[in-house]
């Protein structure tokens, strides 16, 4: 079994490049997608420490319920990136743009 | 110092203190292989016995999901000038 402390460093890396997307990029949407790796950053950590759990008590049988919490994470980004792609359609048929630093005034 | 620079320096030292938390822990050692199927993650999700599971809350993110797709389309429609 891959130890729980590989999986805490590979989403933590993750959550790391995400913030640096987010931090550094100035296309809209490179930082929408950035937003999603530290989303599946935090999907991972889900998944491991509910795999971990159920590997440690192996008498309480499998808890699945960090598996089936990611699935709910899931589908709430797949929610927010229809609406962001959509916000940003919209802003770059208004701007011509989708830079964030151009993008900085929120009315039409 | 650029401003670049700065940041990815910043994003590294906090990539490095994430690391060294992680790994200060003495995380127990798991024995045994986990050997989730994919009918425990149903029973997670739906409950083996009644209103035990996450049903309600299934159906509350499909609606979600229905709102954010319409709201997508509201926004991504053509504006007649």
């Amino acid at each position: 079994m891959i130890p729980i402390e590989y999986w805490l460093i590979f989403s933590s890396l993750l959550l790391a490049i995400g913030i640096y997307g987010v931090m550094t990029r100035r296309n809209a949407i490179v930082v929408l997608m950035s937003i999603e790796i530290m989303l599946n950053a935090a999907n991972i950590n889900l998944v491991a420490f509910s795999s971990y759990y159920s590997s440690l008590h192996p008498d309480l049988g499998t808890d699945a319920t960090g598996q089936a919490f990611a699935l709910f994470s899931i589908a709430i980004a797949a929610a927010e990136v229809a609406v962001g792609l959509a916000i940003l359609l919209s802003v770059y048929r208004r701007y011509q743009t989708i830079d964030v630093d151009k993008i900085n005034i929120l009315r039409w | 110092m650029n401003t670049g620079m700065f940041r990815a320096l910043l994003v590294l030292a906090m990539a490095f203190l994430f690391v060294g938390a992680i790994l200060q822990v003495s995380w127990p050692e798991a024995t045994t292989m986990d050997n989730t199927t994919n009918e425990d993650v149903g029973n997670a999700l739906f409950g083996e016995s009644d209103a035990s599971g996450y049903g309600l809350v299934m159906l509350f993110i499909g609606l979600l999901l229905l709102v954010a797709l319409l709201g997508g389309v509201f926004l991504a429609k053509e504006e007649k000038e």
